[in-house]
């Protein structure tokens, strides 16, 4: 007998049982379809414990690495406490470090986590108040900051904008939690070539990206799009262009928003236009949902692969 | 004889069917809209599960599983002709991977034996 432990919950692993099944017994109503480890509907992530190498069958390295396993072929036989895909676990208390503008409507907020542990590019949730919580991807890396950094745009009338913009101080607590996301530096071999593309505060998840290949020796050449609404959007472009500058293999293509540019300055079309063969480059997508949904069609359609494309796609606040 | 799945070459035959097979499918205008706004990657991962049933693989699929599955897309009005699109898809896709033509008949009478399931009829 296994155990293993389900959102709180005691649940018995018999001998030969699979976790699905354990669940289903239990009286869990845990998704499922194929039961043979290849739809992955019943996608569980292994929040402590290691589930069995077999279990995560045709997941890709990034989601081997956070833990996720296919219930419906895993027989543990060590414990294992196991969540929701989607759950982002407990949150731990953080202290604002640094609230800076990075241009008129893009701040950066640093925030001190001690032990908190994360791969540049994932995402966490940020909760600065009761029912005030956002989930924003970390610009930062662990290795190197003693902070973690997100990449926040200012909306009007969002209460997280206000509350950022006319509360929040240097000092002040916060909670944060998870990580989670793919969009890391993970599957990635040092000489294949990368394609980066990043819309509004996107650049952020793939700026950690970015650090974290220089940092690992990538060796392929990487081009990172960003795409900005206007030329005052194109936050970070001089760290950037200076980065392009001195490493060989970095080309970085800005583009904002310009009746008179090419494609009228969109990212996509501009990274469509370029981006011809594909189907060897390890591809990082991160924007808004529209964008990022469309960059990542048309790049399986010309021959990416899905396993090669890590995307982050970005949705409104509901409230 | 072997199983028509170690014929074709088990699960690694699946790998290198099902990005092919699913880029079809979304180029196929009779049948794209159904994919409209879907998930990629949860999408791919059930046209795997499909191919490795369709290839005689290993796979536990109770017809109440595939009627689940689709009644949704039957309600939007998914029927016969897109079955038949989405098998003649897969069809193109085993040619185009060298497959000979016994086992591409044997694949579509796989793929067609869970179809009024599908259809939830």
């Amino acid at each position: 007998m296994t155990l293993i432990t389900h959102e709180g919950r005691p649940v018995d692993v018999a001998p030969g049982e699979t976790v699905l099944e354990a669940l289903l017994r239990a009286g869990v109503n845990a998704p499922h379809s194929c039961r043979a480890g290849n739809c992955q509907s019943c996608m569980h992530r292994a929040i402590d414990g290691a589930p069995p190498p077999e279990s995560q069958s045709g997941l890709t390295d990034a989601q081997k690495v956070m833990g996720y396993f296919l219930p419906c072929i895993c027989r543990p036989t060590t414990p294992l406490t196991i969540s929701r895909p989607d759950d982002l676990g407990a949150s731990f208390e953080a202290v604002v470090r640094a609230i800076d503008p990075l241009s008129d409507d893009i701040i950066r907020l640093r925030v001190e986590a001690d032990g908190f542990a994360y791969r540049p590019g994932q995402f966490i949730e940020l909760s600065a108040g009761e029912g005030l919580k956002r989930h924003y991807s970390l610009a930062s890396h662990p290795e190197e900051d003693p902070f973690l950094e997100m990449h926040i745009r200012l909306h009007q009338e969002g209460r997280m904008s206000r509350h950022l913009a006319e509360k929040l101080q240097a000092g002040d607590k916060v909670h944060v939690a998870g990580p989670s996301g793919s969009c890391f530096y993970e599957g990635v071999d040092a000489d294949q070539p990368m394609l980066l593309i990043g819309a509004g505060t996107g650049l952020a998840p793939i700026y950690g990206v970015l650090r974290d290949a220089f940092r690992k020796g990538h060796r392929g050449p990487i081009r990172l799009y960003h795409g900005a609404r206007s030329r005052k959007g194109l936050y970070l472009s001089e760290e950037l262009q200076a980065l392009s500058n001195s490493r060989e293999n970095f080309d970085y293509r800005p583009c904002a928003f310009d009746p008179t540019a090419p494609h009228g300055g969109d990212v996509a079309a501009t990274a469509l236009e370029v981006e011809q063969s594909v189907s060897d480059a390890a591809i990082f997508l991160c924007g808004g949902e529209n964008l990022v949904k469309r960059l990542k069609r048309d790049l399986f359609m010309r021959g990416a692969s899905l396993k090669n494309i890590r995307s982050d796609a970005f949705t409104p606040a509901r409230a | 004889m072997s199983s028509l799945y170690d014929r074709l070459g088990g699960e690694g035959a699946v790998n290198a069917a099902v990005e092919l097979f699913y880029r079809k499918v979304l180029a196929d205008g009779r049948i794209a809209h159904f994919f409209d706004g879907v998930d990629m990657e949860a999408q791919i991962a059930k046209q795997k599960a499909f191919l490795t049933m369709a290839f005689g693989g290993p796979n536990n699929y109770t017809g109440a599983d595939m009627r689940n599955a689709h009644k949704r897309l039957v309600e939007r009005g998914l029927n016969d002709s897109h079955v038949d699109a989405v098998i003649e898809n897969l069809n193109y896709t085993l040619r185009d991977l060298g497959v000979p033509e016994t086992e591409v008949k044997e694949v579509a009478d796989l793929a067609n034996s869970v179809r009024d399931d599908v259809l939830n009829r």
